[in-house]
């Protein structure tokens, strides 16, 4: 026979401050560990979103990254543009798109310094490859032109990112004409401009990489290996789904780091539940003998103080849950050990960050209240009675 | 002789003057006069018994007298003062000199041994380890216990416990020691001892004892007994 | 019996209730200690005293761009200058891309490397060793021990930067006073492997004559090359550091609010537990006051009992965390940012006194009630 859930809400209802008490101290614990975890899911997300199933990213041999020393003979591209899987567009031009990359600082607007951003020369092809990137404010880049367009996140982060801006890229002043949202992928974190005009004024004989659009995921598989294996290209050619993929490694110090705050506050968190409900059970010890002289026997009374334990600690999922959605969606940014630049993404608290969160404050609470509810279900009827 | 002189000389020999004393304790929307008009003079070297129905107004008497409750009119004085007028700090420090309360629930601290718990109104003076350590193992000889010094409250039998409870209460050697039902809790024997170390003390080092009690044969060891109903204060 | 021992038996009165309220305050102290240590060893410690002579000179837009090998004759005569070296990051990978096979390593000049990096130390036959192969290396005598390599053995690292492969031989092994993770080989390995690189290297390392001439030697510097196709950024290694740090994101911001939620939840903790053990205690509060103490007394009591708990727990937090500090700065998932950091002295007073004074406010308010308490109330409650 189960002891009502009425009780025990009656009971922590009674205890006011205890219960205010120690649900706040456990919604402090799942605050952190639902900002570590937002942290990470909008890291990983700004990665996992980048890239298309159906494109193929193509580098040099033996580089993991685009923008390592050496790169894609321009003289490559026609080769690749005429290689059996390429998807084409409404006039027939095929999908690849060659595109440079370079580092530039800005100088962030909250005045904590300075940053490398990453900024991508490519081609209206390149744009029309990740139609996930909408324009929000100005126009595009003109080809052939000192013009650039910047991200949102950019445009919100840094100083003098703002349409009519100019900024020295390489050996001169590009204009800011435009910005971008690249709807939470990596491209969130770039600049763009025109890839020939940069080759104009460095004279690069190489891209950095190329993109192709393979016409279906079998066809962009199979352009892979093409790629991979063409003796004339000497190139190495992935998914750009897998590119992205292996950067979220660029979480790895925050995930380190969170995941030990994370359960050291949950182990700080579980002895002041433990203290609670030890004092819960000391003090309701003539009710605990009354309710067995009933006849409810001890696995009702352990199951009736684990559940109350639980619902504190729920309580105090509730609580930070609440205390962390204002922070939903705030964008921060952390270095790329890759690009050696900034990446920004946002704080996503999504279903799966949520429903952990809850986990875990159910895991304090199934800790927090094993061993008191243990002890309140071990006690001798005629003790309990007698103090 | 003026009303005045009358008083001064009686203070010399009276510990408890109370006049038209009452106390009215307001709960929620109830008042309830739990002491109605008492008049009381207690002399020094007296061994007063206090008996009553419950709820008479017993404790809240004893307690005006230890200065931890005041009277809501009348006067009181005790030991000549006006307790009253005194600040809480100077309060304190009067009753830690001068009163020994002994409970009926005897209210020793559980993690103290008897010796520490009879220590603890010592801490509160200047003297040294060595003569605070003298004065508890007196205290403790007076009442029988000291077999029982590092024994903690639990290890100890009711009977044992008050006597530690009065060894607390004498040992800052108080001239007023109030007793509010000391052997209501204890079976027949235990209580005769506590009544005959009452007696002693009374006796042999002159406290003046007022002792709350519900039982005749307790009362008889005191000199007078006096009776309170509804918060007055019977004729003698 | 003193008034403090009588404290101390109440602190553990109920033993389970206060080893709980340790543990638990120690756990968001330990929290705390590591945070400050991380702190510290980021945004307060100078380095060695040799570190505050050098200044890293890196191309002005970024580590990932080069700077002609031409600039270093340049840079040694500007004046404070008083040695210089070429460095050049070659970012390969070795065995793996797992974090724990990772460590940086550079192509360097032999010659001029220690010379520079003054506080690292090679037995000279090693050093002269390594001179005479070009495709020899030096490695940082902890990292060898970690990898159990020794002096001859093969060290491959495969480039993922730079197209081609280093085959290395370890020639020599320095320490230096905190691990820095480090292999250096001879530059000349880059320019023959990579035609395109040869002329360019990655950045200059600089020894200025004092700590005091650093700041004009950087200005100086910037200024011969300001209006060169390849601008430089000269900055002394601790600020070099600092950017470094800034790119990991907000950390500073991190820290502090974890800080501050750790302190208030440490505070709740205390709170909790005061309130509990001293609603347990009216009649014994009643009581002393009946003997004769006064409130300040009782405050001071109560007070004293939450205090030595909370500090108690900070001591225990602050020792654990050195120990947890020792461990992470040894982790390889934190890359290269916390080698060589330990806790010191000041740190763990910082972490008692921070708990000690959450004891104080946690206790204050029930404390302050307890000695007000009505007296006769007090001795009429039951339980
Ligand atoms: N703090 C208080 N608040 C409200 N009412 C009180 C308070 N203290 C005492 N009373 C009331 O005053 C009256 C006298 O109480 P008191 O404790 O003095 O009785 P008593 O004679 O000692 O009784 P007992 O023999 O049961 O101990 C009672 O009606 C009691 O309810
Ligand atoms: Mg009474």
């Amino acid at each position: 026979m189960a002891i009502p859930l009425r009780y025990n809400i009656r009971n922590l209802k009674l205890r006011k401050s205890a219960t205010i008490m120690t649900a706040l101290g456990i919604a402090l614990t799942v605050t952190t560990a639902i900002f570590i975890l937002a942290l990470l899911a909008g890291l990983n997300a700004a990665f996992r979103l980048s890239g298309n199933a159906l494109n193929v990213l193509v580098l040099r041999k033996g580089s993991n990254a685009e923008l390592a020393a050496g790169g894609v003979d321009r003289d490559a591209l026609p080769i690749m543009k005429d290689l059996p899987g390429v998807a084409r567009d409404a006039q027939g031009e095929p999908l690849v798109s060659g595109e440079d990359l370079l580092v530039v600082v800005l100088p962030r607007n909250d005045g904590t310094g300075e940053t490398n951003v990453t900024v991508r020369f490519l081609t209206a092809t390149g744009i029309e490859m990740r139609p996930e990137t909408k324009l929000v404010a100005g126009r595009w880049f003109t080809p052939g032109q000192h013009e650039i367009v910047v991200s949102q996140s950019i445009h919100n982060r840094f100083a003098q990112a703002n349409v009519g801006d100019t900024m020295w890229i390489g050996k001169g002043p590009w204009t800011v004409v435009g910005v971008f949202d690249a709807g939470g992928t990596a491209h969130d974190s770039e600049i763009w401009g025109d890839v020939n005009q940069l080759a104009a004024d460095f004279d690069r004989t190489f891209y950095n990489s190329v993109l192709l659009r393979a016409t279906d995921p079998v066809a962009a598989d199979a352009l892979k290996n093409r790629v991979n294996d063409d003796q004339r290209l000497k190139l190495n050619g992935m998914l750009e789904t897998d590119y992205w993929a292996k950067q979220t490694s660029s979480g790895n110090p925050i995930k380190f780091v969170g995941m030990i705050v994370a359960v050291i506050m949950a182990i700080g968190s579980c002895f002041a539940a433990m203290n609670t409900m030890y004092a819960a059970v000391a003090y309701r010890s003539r009710e605990i003998a009354t309710l067995r002289v009933i006849g409810f026997s001890r696995p009702s009374i352990l199951a009736s103080f684990v559940l109350e334990s639980v619902l504190l600690s729920l309580l105090g999922a509730l609580v930070g849950i609440l205390l962390m959605l204002p922070f939903n969606g705030m964008t921060t940014g952390t270095n790329n050990p890759v690009t050696f630049s900034e990446a920004v993404f946002s704080l996503r608290m999504t279903p799966s960050v949520i429903g952990s969160a809850v986990l875990f404050a159910l895991v304090m609470g199934l800790f927090g209240g094993m061993a008191p509810a243990w002890h309140a279900a071990q006690r001798q009827i005629l003790a309990s009675l007698r103090d | 002789m003026s009303t005045a002189m009358a008083l001064n000389t009686a203070t010399e020999t009276k510990v408890v003057q109370a006049r038209n004393v009452s106390k009215v304790f307001q709960r929620d929307a109830f008042q309830v006069k739990a002491l109605d008009d008492v008049s009381l003079e207690i002399a020094t070297a007296e061994f007063l018994a206090l008996m009553g129905p419950s709820g008479s107004g017993k404790t809240t008497l004893l307690n005006m007298i230890a200065a931890i409750d005041r009277p809501s009119s009348g006067e009181l004085l005790v030991l000549g003062q006006n307790v009253f007028r005194l600040s809480d700090g100077q309060s304190a420090r009067w009753r830690n000199q001068h009163i020994g309360y002994v409970f009926q629930t005897f209210n020793l601290i559980p993690v103290l041994t008897a010796f520490e718990n009879v220590e603890l109104p010592l801490l509160l003076t200047k003297l040294s380890a060595r003569e605070r350590r003298d004065h508890v193992m007196t205290a403790l000889k007076l009442v029988g216990l000291e077999e029982r010094v590092h024994h903690l409250p639990k290890q100890l039998s009711g009977g044992q416990e008050q006597r530690v409870a009065i060894a607390r209460a004498i040992v800052s050697d108080p001239t007023v020691l109030l007793a509010d039902e000391p052997t209501g809790d204890l079976d027949g024997r235990s209580a005769t001892e506590i009544l005959e170390i009452l007696k002693r003390l009374n006796q042999d080092y002159h406290k003046t004892i007022v002792m709350v009690t519900h039982d005749p044969h307790a009362a008889s060891y005191a000199h007078l007994t006096r009776h309170l109903e509804k918060g007055m204060l019977l004729p003698a | 019996m003193t008034l403090a021992r009588f404290v101390r038996k109440n602190a553990f009165r109920n033993k389970r209730r206060s080893i709980l309220t340790l543990l638990s305050i120690s756990f968001s102290l330990l929290l705390l200690t590591v945070m400050m240590t991380i702190w510290r060893a980021f945004y307060m410690s100078d380095g060695t005293s040799e570190s505050a002579e050098r200044l890293i000179i890196r191309h002005r837009v970024s580590l990932g761009q080069f700077l002609p090998i031409a600039y270093r004759e340049r840079i040694r005569s500007v004046p404070g200058v008083k040695n210089v070296v070429n460095q050049t990051w070659f970012g390969g990978q070795y065995k793996d891309d797992k974090p724990e096979n990772f460590f940086a390593q550079f192509g360097t000049d032999p010659n001029e490397i220690f010379d520079v990096q003054r506080d690292f130390h090679i037995p000279q036959d090693q050093l002269e060793a390594w001179k005479k192969d070009r495709a020899g290396c030096v490695v940082d005598a902890e990292l060898a021990k970690k990898h159990g390599w020794k002096i001859g053995d093969r060290l491959n690292i495969k480039g993922t930067i730079f197209p081609f492969d280093l085959e290395l031989t370890i020639r020599g092994m320095f320490t230096a006073a905190t691990p820095t993770e480090t292999v250096y080989f001879n530059n000349t390995y880059v320019d023959e492997g990579y035609p395109k690189m040869k002329g360019f290297v990655g950045f200059f390392g600089v020894l200025a004559d004092s700590p005091e001439s650093v700041p004009q030697v950087a200005k100086a510097i910037d200024a011969m090359f300001r209006n060169s196709d390849r601008p430089t950024k000269s900055e002394s290694e601790k600020a070099f550091n600092l950017d470094w740090i800034a790119m990991l994101g907000n950390v500073k911001g991190f820290i502090l609010s974890i800080c501050g939620a750790v302190v208030f939840a440490t505070l709740l903790v205390s709170a909790n537990t005061m309130a509990m053990s001293i609603r347990e205690r009216t009649r014994e509060v009643a009581l002393l006051k009946t003997l004769g103490f006064t409130r300040a007394t009782v405050l001071a009591l109560f007070m004293g009992e939450a205090v030595s708990l909370a500090a108690l727990g900070g001591l225990v937090g602050a020792l654990a965390g050195s120990v947890l500090v020792y461990g992470m700065a040894r982790s390889p998932q934190m890359g290269l940012f916390l080698t060589g950091v330990t806790i010191n002295a000041p740190t763990m007073l910082v972490a008692v006194l921070v708990a000690a004074t959450v004891g104080v406010v946690s206790s204050i308010v029930p404390a302050f009630n307890a000695s007000r308490g009505n007296i006769v109330e007090g001795l009429r409650h039951i339980g």
